[in-house]
């Protein structure tokens, strides 16, 4: 990934004034909230139970041939043609496998580096500069006399698209790789790939709550419960996943003196017609997986160790220049 | 055998503005499982290093060692294994651990400019690494090679030899070794006797002849030094691959002084089977009056009676000489001594001359004779009255020959007398180099004992000063031996060239001596096994662990077992004995026969004219020297003296 600056001062030179800007959360992936699911033509039928109830999970062992699958990404702004930001973005995402020795190895990993601006910046000239440095150039479409600040936010969700692509592709690979006892976890929404959201044995864990998929006291009853229950399987059918998947909520931690959301995650899983009868084993296994803890990070009550493991080894491989500063953009002393 | 470089690397170079590379020590990981350890040595290769490349190498020892997880605090794992510790096995997933090392820099190429390790990868040193790591290669493949094998390093399976170089251990470029350890597990002893070893297979001929002079100063530790010793496959191989053929020393020769019967010896040597080979150590006038300083209290010494003391060892001892008051006298023992005493205290008194003798006064001639009367006293079976001496063969060492003197049981004043004059006359011989060896390796065990940090200043630390500053000039090395280092006297241990450690005391590495070692070399010392050895010598910028083979000689207390020691015999049986051992015609009775009636002092003075003549016929001589006997005859019966008759009319 090291090419060198050879491109960036051939970009300086063509008339884009140097930049070093790191916009909020540009060195991790927040997830996309599932936007608009709620209210944008979802159906959800409870399929375990004639109700939305309340069941209690056992932690259980989880089989040999866990893959783990998630993504990062980091971008920065590097020159500004006039008041146009233009990015360089790095994303990348793996798969980790963990056999009998409880110890994760990399199976699949990718990654890609762009140049990411509106598209009247990014002319022939500098697009080739780019090209032949081995950089993707990506131009986003930004109307003329659109704010910086506008302009910056299509940037980034162009850097989220490339990254859940590239976290997609890599799921794909995986699952039509998964032997017969093998499971892939995905850190997400299997729903937003068809073949991930119909193989039978690729489980989505999703951290974040904007979308609600229950209403009234369904509702109220998936978000008030205790560790180590789960609610009944539901099914969601349409929204931002296109394909039919079961899902269910899962408390690992206790909530009580925290928040409402704290401890709770979303399982997605292929469409099952076992009524709830995998929602009590997955459960189980998720259960597990809180140990070992996955702090430091903010969000150690939801997010997976083994996940957690994904995104250290994928932050281990990402380019230095993209990595944070220290709270002070001040010169360093270098002692 | 040279192992190739093995191409697969072990480990890589890591750096960060924490824990930068320097040129004096760098970091690197390894997988968790991996036969590095403290100790070790490795080569890490710079970018073009190797066959192809013209790229910086540099060799390393492993000086310290980290493991660690991404744990961030102790409470995570509690949290995540909800307080129960048998739970945090059970999880799914083992958090990724990294194996992360420090090496301190044993050598880089090319030395100059000297620069920080580059961030290369690392390999295990092989043989041709150990010997360019140490540079040993400056004294082992030249062509008068000078190294002498001190152990082999051994890590991951690779046996390398490590060699010391003669010129650094003998002299003249700088010598002496020191060991120090705990009593029992630090195999002190042994070591010494393994190198003796080695010294004696490996010195080069070009350098000359050695020999070595130890001095038993505790039970049997170095009395079996000709007998052969255990050895297994491991020690076997060891000693094949250090090219040392095992087995004791070919030339040993023991003396031991005599118990206060002065026909026993004093030693633990004394099992019929070996009892032999081990030479009396006595002494007379004329070998101690040299060292009378050592003898007599320095209160007692002033500047006359030392003025004195010199008189009569210049113009009176081994001479003829005339008293002044018509006596004429040939002072050659403590007895002859006396005899002239007796004659300047009555010529002067006869004389009426006053109280002047030759200018001496004759309070300091009595002062002198008291202490000096005195000496075969104290320094019973040492020091002899009357009688020849027993001395070491001074002028006729032997090339890889082995001098033990059994000093165990001799008091303290008897050792002080023992070390100053065996270092006086070895270096006096090296000196006119007419000793018949070229160098001679002194083996002093106890410095703690006999050249401590704190306390008077005795005769043997004296001695032991002076064979640590000035002994590399003339061959006349030190091994010493102690077990705290750093309450041995500073300039004997610092004038050590080579030092080595067993295990170390825990109190003692964390006295100031030892701070230029890591921790984690420090918990190394203090858990090293026997027959390990960490070794520093002037060509390792770094202290090196080797692993040496069981001495090829009998363990003293093995000896022991093997040989238990003789009891005391009587003193006509013990005289018996030994005219037994000169001449085996010699029939016990015919010596108790002989020596019945004499007294023991003449006895003693006829055995060890035998003892030094060593003749043909020692009965027959035995009898000369011991004269005849003089018969008492009866005394005659005298008439009793009449009482006087009783006188009636006396009134009274």
């Amino acid at each position: 990934m090291n090419r060198g600056r050879g491109w960036l001062d051939g970009l300086y030179a063509s008339g884009v004034t140097p930049a070093s800007f790191l916009p909020d959360a540009s060195l991790g992936h927040r997830h996309e909230p599932d936007e608009g699911a709620a209210s944008s033509g979802v159906e959800v039928e409870i399929v375990e139970d004639a109700e939305l109830r309340v069941h209690p999970v056992v932690a259980s062992t989880a089989p040999d041939g866990m893959s783990f699958l998630d993504g990062i990404q980091q971008w920065k702004v590097i020159g500004y043609d006039r008041v146009q930001p233009i990015a360089l973005a790095y994303v990348a995402a793996a798969v980790r496998r963990r056999d009998s020795g409880r110890r994760l190895a990399t199976a699949a990993w990718a990654a890609r580096q762009l140049v990411i601006a509106p598209t009247q910046v990014l002319d022939e000239g500098r697009r080739a500069t780019l090209e032949e440095a081995g950089l993707e150039a990506v131009p986003v479409e930004v109307e003329a006399g659109t704010q910086p600040a506008q302009a910056l936010e299509a940037l980034r969700r162009e850097v989220h698209r490339a990254r859940a692509g590239l976290e997609r592709q890599l799921g794909e690979r995986a699952a039509g790789g998964l032997g017969p006892g093998d499971w892939l976890v995905v850190d997400g929404q299997v729903a937003v790939s068809a073949t991930l959201a119909k193989h039978p044995r690729s489980i989505g864990v999703i951290k974040s709550h904007g979308a609600q998929f229950l209403t009234g006291r369904h509702l109220e009853r998936a978000l008030t419960i205790p560790a180590e229950h789960r609610t009944s399987g539901f099914r969601v059918r349409g929204g931002h996943g296109r394909t039919e998947v079961d899902s269910w909520y899962l408390r690992l931690w206790p909530w009580e003196g925290r928040d409402l959301h704290y401890g709770l995650i979303r399982v997605e899983t292929a469409r099952d017609d076992g009524r709830g009868t995998r929602a009590a084993e997955l459960s189980g296994w998720l259960l597990a997986e809180r140990a070992p803890l996955a702090a430091p990070d903010a969000r150690f009550d939801r997010l997976l160790y083994p996940i957690h493991d994904v995104e250290s080894y994928l932050r281990s491989r990402a380019p230095h220049h993209l990595m944070a500063s220290p709270a002070s953009r001040l010169p360093r002393t270098g002692t | 055998m040279i192992r190739k470089t093995d191409e697969t690397p072990i480990g890589r170079v890591v750096a960060t503005e924490l824990k930068p590379a320097t040129p004096h020590q760098f970091h690197f990981w390894t997988a968790t499982e991996t036969s590095i350890g403290i100790g070790a040595i490795v080569k890490v290769l710079g970018p073009g290093a190797g066959d192809l490349g013209s790229g910086r190498i540099v060799y390393g020892v492993v000086t310290d060692g980290f493991a660690y997880s991404d744990l961030v605090t102790p409470l995570h794992d509690v949290i995540g294994a909800e307080g129960d510790p048998a739970r945090a096995a059970e999880s799914p997933t083992e958090r990724p651990e990294i194996r992360l090392w420090t090496a301190a820099v044993l050598r880089q190429i090319p030395e100059e400019p000297l620069q920080p390790v580059p961030l290369g990868a690392v390999h295990v040193a092989t043989d041709a690494d150990v010997a360019a790591a140490l540079r040993m290669d400056a004294y082992l493949n030249t062509a008068q090679p000078t190294a002498i094998p001190v152990g082999l390093y051994e890590s991951g399976g690779l046996e390398a030899p490590v060699y010391l170089d003669a010129d650094f251990l003998l002299g003249p470029e700088a010598a002496h070794l020191n060991i120090s350890g705990v009593s029992g597990l630090a195999t002190k002893t042994s070591a010494v006797e393994f190198l003796l070893s080695s010294i004696f297979h490996h010195y080069p001929a070009h350098r000359g002849s050695v020999a070595a002079l130890c001095f038993n100063v505790k039970g049997p530790d170095l009395l079996f030094l000709d007998q052969p010793g255990a050895a297994d496959d491991s020690d076997r191989r060891r000693y094949a691959r250090l090219g040392i053929a095992p087995g004791p020393f070919e030339r040993v020769r023991y003396f031991a002084p005599f118990k206060a019967d002065g026909v026993n010896l004093n030693t633990l040597r004394t099992h019929p089977d070996l009892a032999q080979s081990v030479e009396p150590l006595v002494w007379g006038l004329t070998e101690v009056l040299d060292f009378a300083e050592v003898l007599l209290n320095r209160d007692d010494i002033d500047a006359k009676a030392d003025a004195f003391i010199d008189f009569l060892g210049d113009r009176v001892v081994r001479r003829e000489f005339a008293d002044g008051f018509g006596g004429e006298h040939r002072v050659e023992t403590f007895a002859d001594l006396e005899r002239l005493f007796r004659s300047i205290f009555d010529g002067l008194e006869l004389a009426g001359r006053g109280d002047i003798w030759r200018t001496h006064h004759i309070a300091t001639i009595r002062k002198v004779r008291n202490r000096l009367g005195n000496v075969s006293t104290r320094c019973k079976g040492l020091v002899t009255d009357d009688g020849p001496a027993s001395d070491l063969p001074w002028g006729r060492f032997e090339d890889r020959g082995v001098y033990v003197i059994d000093v165990a049981n001799v008091d303290p004043l008897g050792q002080d007398l023992v070390f100053a004059r065996v270092v006086s006359k070895l270096r006096e011989h090296l000196e006119r180099r007419d000793l018949g060896v070229d160098a001679v390796v002194v083996f002093v065990d106890e410095l703690n004992k006999y050249a401590p940090a704190d306390g008077a200043d005795t005769y043997v630390k004296k001695m032991l000063l002076d064979i640590s500053e000035r002994g590399r000039y003339l061959g006349l090395v030190l091994f010493g031996a102690e077990q705290f280092r750093s309450q041995v006297h500073r300039r004997v241990v610092g004038n050590a060239g080579t030092q080595v450690f067993g295990r170390m005391d825990s109190d003692e590495l964390a006295t100031p001596g030892y701070q230029v070692l890591s921790p984690a070399t420090k918990i190394k010392l203090a858990t090293l096994p026997v027959g390990e050895l960490m070794v520093r010598h002037p060509h390792f910028t770094q202290p090196i662990f080797v692993r040496f083979p069981r001495p090829p000689v009998l363990r003293g207390r093995d000896g022991v077992e093997r040989f238990p020691p003789a009891v005391d015999l009587l003193f006509a049986d013990a005289v018996a004995l030994q005219l037994v051992r000169l001449d085996a015609r010699v029939r016990t009775n015919q010596v108790k026969d002989l020596i019945a009636g004499h007294e023991e002092m003449d006895v003693r003075r006829a055995l060890a004219a035998v003892r030094r003549e060593r003749p043909a016929d020692a009965l027959a001589m035995f009898r000369k020297r011991l004269g005849v006997r003089v018969a008492s005859e009866p005394a005659r019966e005298r008439s009793p003296v009449q009482p006087l008759g009783p006188i009636a009319e006396e009134p009274y």
